[in-house]
Order: structure tokens, then C-alpha cells, then sequence
């Protein structure tokens, strides 16, 4: 039989720039879920302790890469963990952090930072794949409390979890949800990865695309459907980047290259 | 009588639930392939026939489709699977060792047809892993060997590296009642023996298309070039069988995976002739 | 026609009898839409509704179900199989036409005794359509606007009654000790006649063919380019099939426990327009294009179970129609292939 990475696994959490939203869902996972702390010994965790170990085996990451000196952190973490989890969207995807991308970093950074702005040091925002090599991604703005722990449980036991790739709209069907364009909304269902229990939809609201997009998407008619429900050009784009202005513009740049589908 | 895997599948009340078996020894026979020797519990036969599948079980991990490698003349209480690793499952199953359990359900499905091959020459084409369900029906031609015609076996696979069943080879190789072709197409400083794909083994071949029936076993790539090639050779399509790799997660023409057009490759398959899918469009 | 009448009043009392002795499942809104819940309430309960959102198959059939636990050593382990006496009520006859089809499926070769024991503990309670549901049924078109078998019990609305027709004798039990059932009179049959004539009016055909073609129809379009069309606008959501009250196509995942000593599998519903369906493990995708995973779909309604099992694959409930958001819908599609067939039968 398989043996687990480690009798009792040492894990570490990390946030780069983040909310730490994903972190506090951990705190609330591990309450909900108190048997995981029998199996592992958490040795870093800002968000809910004060004892600091340099010594782990998983580092969970929240945040994206948004300024130098996160690289040589993030090199520091991969050095010393077997296994790297990004933890929810910004470390996933780049995230939110990504939106400002689109504008020149000069005027963001004065826009935040106003005559200090040359003090801080920033650049475009990036999922932290882009720095170090990650394993496992636990998708989310924030995670989702039954995945973290699914994904907890099948590292342990050695397995490789793999967050869902059908689109979100199989979930929220299947759950019954009235469909958000039926409310009048948008919704990126039809494109973003599945696993959340469609939950934006349940309570009334489009998806965002938190969780990234499935492979393989049909990205023109997902905008098609959007022009149909009332959303000019500005506001597609502003939808379908929310989350992923790295990867779309990512994109745009593959395609302006001629590497694009 | 000893009772069938099958049958007790079914009496389990549902047949979606394997039955644990054995990992009896284990022998690694490429960097990817293992082979595995599995015994069933006491009072079990497996009763396949040649190109069945089983649905394999790690427990904890989940299951898939494997077909049988070993002949049911060979088959006494235990039998052999070859697997690849390919995903988790077959990642899970290549790190279990002799005496662990694994669960199996079956055999399932339409093997080769045997029946039809006796008296027959017979060519036998097996592409990479192809060559693990086509060892059942090799090893069942040898063991009644009088009761069919010429034997040939064509066998490509990528690099020498990726030979399967080396040992078995070489003793088919010295066997005069059989003809043996091997060819690589990445060879290596170690190789003397032929280079490029299995269709490029045909050019020795002058079968007598009113006696001859083909059976091909490989990667879907394969299955064109190595049609036409028998087809040239005027071998007819009701005569050139073929087995089909398909995804599968329930084994019983139910979970829609395997579905080829309208056929279910899981019960009228996983082996076909030619004339019932040259015309199905997501057959090739 | 064996059956017996009751006065519509009388109904909730009923079905609140039933709920002391069975759970019952039936149309109930939800949000502004329909859906098939368990009701104790008989109030909550509404006869004459829009197409649920998912079809009652959910209880023969459910989204996600444990098959089987086991020890992960192999020493144990149990099928489960689960199911409760269920009285489904309201269901409509193309919903009917779908349970048979499955009845057929999950019986033939190896049976799925999971499906069978709930098909088994289930009673079947329909109602008569009057008008169409929605604007995207097409049932007459499929000829499942009436059924004549598959029901236990089958409702015809007359007004201030409902004729009740038995369609077994588990059916007929459900009336026993029932005071407000009455014995069919020669005018309730009448009544019952006039209704069931006069309702075929109120439901148009929406296939510009008949029925019987399509298999054929399709058959000879495997190649069309509408295929390609429907790809290109296709957002592979997989909600048409979510909904479809014939789609059966699943899934099988394992799970285990955290300190990894029991484990169990569990069957989801799955969906072939999901790029990785028809993906094996060393990477070959037998339906790769969108426009391939659409054709197959609509070749499973419309040609694969007739092949199969001898029934159309469509029953013209229109779900997917509905839920589909770039507008494809079987009644454009099936036209749309037969105008073409038509166009190049003349060229």
C-alpha cells in the first residue's frame, strides 16, 4: 500500500499579497474539521499562531507575486517544502491583484500610494506558478472549506488532487439553482471550474470565475452570450478578467504573437 | 464446479462491487509496465477468453479497465494483468507488492473470436501495450497449437527500452512452429533488429488472404496504416479484427464513457471486426 | 379503461395519508421555478406546473450515490444499495417515457440492482397534460403526450374531479382504505373521453417530419455541417444534459477516510459534452470538438437508444431547451437537419 509523505507531516502556511480570506477559512476548516490536527503539526501559521518552524513539508500559499522581493521568498518556500499548495485565487491565478495589469504600474502605484509612491517597491501582479513550481492548487475567492480538507486528506494519503475541470453550471444544475441570467444577471458558470457549490449562484449572484477556467472554453460565445445580456465591450472585459486578467492577458499576448487558438 | 468471478460479482447484490483478489508476485517489465500475478479467492475462476477486460479496484483510489494478459489455458485459479502508469490508479497499482489485495470484477466484454481462428493462419499485430491482451490469445493458439494454421506475430513499439514480455519473446523467437517480427522505431546503440513502425514488418508478408485472419492490438494511431496494409494483402474486413482502448468506468454498458456511435465498446467490444466499425466515425 | 374517480377536494387528504406511509416527491415551487421535493404539506402541492427543472429521474437515479464501503485492505467490504418506498407525484407522461427507457437500459446485460431496488420502491403517480407546460415542449411531436403504460396510477383533471386510471395492482393500493374514491360512472367515462379528445388540439407540432424519420434523418447527417454550427455556439455547459430526464451517463469516484482505513465509491451524474468524457488515459480524446460532443448528443436522443433499446431518446420535454443559453434546442435542430436533408435531396 501506499505510505503517506510522513508519519505526521509538518505544514506551514504562507500569505504573499493577499486578504488572507483563505487563511481564515483554514482557521475555519481546522475548527470544523479538528481530526486534521491529529495527523499533521502545523509549524507556521501567522493568522493563528505566534511559534514560527522552518522546517515543513507542505507550504499552503496565499497571495499572488505582486514585487520583487516575493521571489526569493517563494524560492525559499520551494526549496524547503516537498509539497507547494496555492492556497485560493490570488496565488492560483494571479488574481485580483491582477486587475491592475491593465494600467500603467507609475499611475497605479501613485493612485495607491500618492507622493510616497516611489518608496514601495511593485510590479504586475502573477499567480506564484509563474515564480515556482506548484503542485497543487486549491482553487477560490475564497476556498472552498470541503475542498481544502479533501485536498489535505489526498496529500496525505499520497494522492494528487486535481480541483475539478467541467464548468460550473453541471454543479448548479444539479443542485437546482435558478439560473442567474434568469434573475437578469451574468454569470460566467458556463466557463469556470466546478467544485464551489455553485455557490455565488445559490444565493442569487453570477459567478465571478474565482476559481480559473476550465480547459478548453468557448471564450467567444461565453462573450456572445454576455453582449446578449446587456453587457457592452468594457463590461465583458471587465467580467471575464476579474480573476484572470493574468491569464487573458497572457492571452491576448500569445495571440498578438500568432500563438493563439 | 467452481463458481465464476462474475457470478459471484452479481450474487454481491451489486455489480458495481469487485471482489478482493490476491497480488500473488509482481515483476517489472519495462520503466512503465509491470506485470502483476493475481490469484482469486479459493472456489473462484476467472473463465475469460482471450482480449476480455477486468474492471481493477485500488481500493481508496478507484478503478479501471484492464484487459487480461494471460491465456485462460494458462490460467489455473490465478491470471496476469500488464499495466502501464499512466494516472493515479495505475500509479497506485504499481506500488502494491505481493500479498497485497487489489478488487476485481468480470471478465466483461467480447474477446477475440477464438472460435473462428481454428484452422485459420493467423497474423498477429500488437502496437506497444497491445501486446498484453494479444499474449492471452498467442499463449492460447501455442498451447492447442495443431488446432490453427501459420502463426505470425508482428510486434512495433517504441524503443527497445519499451519491450514487453523480453523473456517469452525470446523463446517464441526460436519456435519453428511461429513466425516472430519485432521493430522499434527509436532504436538504441543495443539494437540490431529492425527500425521504424509496424507497418514496415508487412513487406515479408505473403499470407494467403482466403485462409488468413488478422488480429490488431493497438494505440489508436496505429489502426489505419495497419488496416491498409492487411487490406492490400487482400485480407477480408470480416477477418481483420481489431480491440478498441476506450474510457470505461463501469465495465456494463451503462456509464456512457466508452460509447463509439451507437455500440457500447464495453459489451460489443472491446474487440470488433473491421466490417462492423469502418464505417462508425468515432471508431478511429 | 379501469378506473375511478375522486373528487379533487379529497386530494390533499390523500396524498397526507400517503405521507403517513410513504415519503412523497412532487412538483413544488421553488424560487419562481419547479422543482420535485419530498412534501409532508399537501398545501404546498401543485398539479398543473412548468416543467420541473430537473425530472424526477433524480429518484431513481440520484446526482451523486455511495455504491459500495470498504475496509482498504480488502477484508471488507458492502454494495449499498438504498432505497425507500417513494410515491412520486405529478410526474408528467413524458417524464414517464423516460422512466421507461431507463427501466430498459439499466435492466439489459449486467442489471444495475442499484436502480432496480429503487425502481422497485417506487411508485409512479402521473398526471394528464391539458396544455402544453412550456413554450419548448414538443411532446406531441415525440408521442409522449399520453402514455398507457409505465404509471402505477395516472390522474386525468375533469374539473372538480380527477379520474384516477390503475395501472397496477401496487398502484390500486394506494387508493385501499380510501373513503373519497368512487367507481367510474358511464358519464365519467364520457367525461373522461371528451377531455383526453379534446386536448390534442391545444398542442402543435413542432418537427416539420414524423417521428419515425428521425432515426433515418439522422443517420444520414453524421457528416452535416450543422454539427460544426452548433460547435461553434456551443458553451459545452453540460446543462442539457443535466436536465434531461433520458440522460444516464455517470461517473465513479473513490473516496477515503482520513486516517485512509474505509473508503467508499461513489457513482455522479456526468456529461458528454465535458471536453475529458471520451479522454483515456493515455491522453486520446475520441470527442474532442464541441461540435463532435453536440452531435453525439443529439445522435444518443435521436438515433443511438432507438438503436439500443428500441425507444426514442427524446421525449420532448423541452428542459434543455430551456436551460440552454446560445439557444439550441432539439426542435431547431432535428428541423434544421431535415431542411437541409430536403435542400439537398432537390439539388
Amino acid at each position: 500500500m501506499e505510505t503517506p509523505v510522513a508519519v505526521k507531516p509538518k505544514i506551514a502556511f504562507f500569505d504573499f499579497t493577499s486578504c488572507e480570506g483563505c487563511q481564515l477559512t483554514v482557521v475555519d476548516s481546522l475548527a470544523d474539521h479538528i481530526e486534521l490536527l491529529s495527523v499533521v503539526e502545523i509549524v507556521q501559521f501567522r493568522e493563528a499562531m505566534s511559534e514560527r518552524g522552518e522546517d515543513y513539508q507542505i507550504a499552503f500559499i496565499e497571495g499572488s507575486c505582486t514585487r520583487p522581493s516575493d521571489e526569493p521568498r517563494l524560492k525559499a518556500i520551494r526549496e524547503q517544502a516537498d509539497i507547494v499548495v496555492a492556497l485560493g485565487a490570488c496565488a492560483h491565478l494571479g488574481g485580483i491583484n491582477s486587475i491592475r495589469n491593465r494600467q500603467p504600474l507609475q499611475d497605479v502605484r501613485a493612485y495607491v500610494y500618492g507622493e510616497e509612491a516611489e518608496l514601495f517597491e511593485t510590479y504586475p501582479a502573477r499567480p506564484i506558478s509563474a515564480v515556482i513550481d506548484v503542485d497543487v492548487s486549491i482553487p477560490g475567492c475564497p476556498i472552498n472549506p470541503r475542498e481544502f480538507v479533501q485536498t489535505v486528506k489526498m496529500l496525505l494519503q499520497g494522492r494528487q488532487p486535481e480541483p475539478p475541470d467541467y464548468p460550473l453550471c453541471i454543479e448548479c444544475k444539479s443542485l437546482e439553482n435558478v439560473c442567474v441570467y434568469l434573475r437578469g444577471k451574468t454569470c460566467l458558470g458556463p466557463i469556470t471550474r466546478a467544485g464551489c457549490d455553485a455557490i455565488c449562484p445559490a444565493y442569487g449572484d453570477g459567478c465571478e470565475g474565482c476559481r480559473g477556467i476550465i480547459s478548453n472554453p468557448n471564450y467567444e460565445a461565453m462573450k456572445a452570450v454576455l453582449d446578449w445580456h446587456g453587457l457592452d465591450m468594457a463590461e465583458v472585459e471587465a467580467k471575464t478578467t476579474m480573476f484572470l486578467t493574468y491569464q487573458t492577458m497572457n492571452m491576448d499576448e500569445k495571440k498578438e504573437n500568432g500563438h493563439g487558438h | 464446479m467452481r463458481r465464476t468471478l462474475v457470478s459471484e460479482v452479481v450474487q454481491s447484490g451489486s455489480i458495481f462491487t469487485p471482489i478482493p483478489a490476491r497480488i500473488v508476485s509482481t515483476e517489472q517489465l519495462t520503466e512503465h509496465e509491470k506485470r502483476f500475478v493475481i490469484a482469486l479467492p479459493e472456489g473462484l475462476a476467472l473463465h475469460h477468453s482471450p482480449g476480455q477486460f477486468l474492471m481493477v479496484s485500488v481500493f481508496g483510489v478507484g478503478e479501471a479497465p484492464i484487459s487480461i494478459s494471460s491465456s485462460p489455458s494458462r490460467s489455473n485459479g490465478s491470471f496476469e494483468l500488464c499495466i502501464r502508469r499512466v494516472g493515479d490508479l495505475t500509479s497506485a497499482i504499481h506500488q502494491l507488492e505481493r500479498g497485497d489485495i487489489i478488487g476485481v470484477r468480470g471478465p466483461f466484454g467480447r474477446g477475440f473470436p477464438v472460435e473462428r481462428l481454428r484452422g485459420k493462419d493467423l497474423i498477429f499485430v500488437a502496437g506497444g501495450l497491445g501486446l498484453a491482451p494479444l499474449r492471452s490469445l498467442i499463449d492460447e493458439v501455442l498451447d492447442e497449437r495443431g488446432n490453427y494454421g501459420l502463426l505470425t506475430v508482428l510486434y512495433g513499439t517504441r524503443s527497445p527500452d519499451n519491450i514487453l514480455f523480453k523473456k517469452e519473446l525470446a523463446d517464441w523467437e526460436k519456435r519453428r512452429d511461429m513466425t516472430l517480427s519485432i521493430t522499434v522505431d527509436q532504436p538504441d546503440e543495443s539494437w540490431f533488429g529492425e527500425v521504424g513502425f509496424v507497418t514496415s514488418l508487412f513487406d515479408d508478408l505473403y499470407p494467403n488472404p482466403r485462409n488468413a485472419v488478422a488480429v490488431v492490438v493497438g494505440p489508436p494511431v496505429m489502426y489505419s496504416g495497419v488496416i491498409k496494409r492487411l487490406r492490400s494483402l487482400n485480407i477480408p474486413e470480416g477477418n481483420i479484427w481489431l480491440s478498441f482502448e476506450r474510457r470505461m468506468k463501469c465495465g456494463v454498458g451503462k456509464c456512457g464513457h466508452c460509447q463509439l456511435n451507437h455500440i457500447y465498446t464495453c459489451r460489443m467490444g472491446p474487440s470488433f471486426a473491421y466490417s462492423e466499425v469502418k464505417d462508425l466515425e468515432e471508431a478511429f | 379503461m379501469d378506473f375511478k374517480i375522486m373528487p379533487k377536494s379529497a386530494l390533499p387528504d390523500w396524498v397526507k395519508k400517503l405521507t403517513i406511509l410513504y415519503r412523497v416527491v412532487a412538483p413544488v415551487p421553488k424560487h419562481g421555478q419547479i422543482v420535485f421535493d419530498e412534501i409532508t404539506d399537501p398545501s404546498t402541492l401543485t398539479m398543473l406546473y412548468p416543467q420541473s427543472v430537473l425530472p424526477p429521474k433524480k429518484y431513481l437515479f440520484p446526482q451523486h450515490e455511495v455504491m459500495l464501503n470498504y475496509k482498504l485492505d480488502g477484508s471488507w467490504f458492502e454494495a449499498n444499495i438504498e432505497s425507500e418506498p417513494t410515491v412520486v407525484l405529478g410526474i408528467h407522461t413524458c417524464d414517464l417515457h423516460a422512466v421507461k427507457l431507463f427501466d430498459r437500459i439499466f435492466s439489459q446485460g449486467y442489471a444495475d440492482q442499484h436502480y432496480q431496488a429503487r425502481r422497485d420502491d417506487i411508485f409512479l403517480v402521473s398526471i394528464e397534460c391539458l396544455t402544453p407546460c412550456t413554450d419548448e415542449s414538443f411532446c406531441r411531436s415525440m408521442g409522449t403526450l399520453s402514455a398507457t403504460s409505465v404509471f402505477d396510477l395516472h390522474l386525468i383533471d375533469l374539473g372538480e374531479d380527477y379520474a384516477i386510471e390503475i395501472g397496477s395492482d401496487r398502484g390500486e393500493s394506494l387508493l385501499n382504505g380510501f373513503k373519497n374514491v368512487f367507481n367510474a360512472t358511464s358519464t365519467d367515462e364520457e367525461r373522461v373521453n371528451d377531455r383526453l379528445k379534446d386536448k390534442w388540439a391545444e398542442f402543435p407540432y413542432r418537427l416539420d417530419f414524423d417521428v419515425t424519420e428521425l432515426s433515418g434523418l439522422l443517420a444520414e447527417n453524421f457528416s452535416s455541417e450543422y454539427w460544426d454550427e452548433l460547435g461553434e455556439i456551443c458553451l459545452a455547459c453540460g446543462q442539457c444534459t443535466q436536465v434531461c430526464p433520458t440522460c444516464y451517463c455517470f461517473d465513479i469516484t473513490d473516496e477515503r477516510s482520513l486516517t485512509g482505513e474505509i473508503g467508499q465509491r461513489t457513482r455522479t451524474w456526468d456529461s458528454c459534452q465535458i471536453d475529458m468524457f471520451a479522454e483515456v488515459a493515455g491522453g486520446h480524446n475520441f470527442r474532442k470538438s464541441r461540435a463532435a460532443r453536440q452531435r453525439h448528443r443529439f445522435m444518443r436522443k435521436g438515433k443511438y437508444q432507438m438503436d439500443a433499446y428500441g425507444l426514442v431518446g427524446c421525449v420532448g420535454c423541452g428542459r434543455c431547451a430551456e436551460a440552454c443559453l446560445v439557444g439550441i434546442t432539439p426542435v431547431k435542430t432535428f428541423n434544421a437537419i431535415h431542411k437541409r436533408q430536403l435542400e439537398k435531396e432537390e439539388a
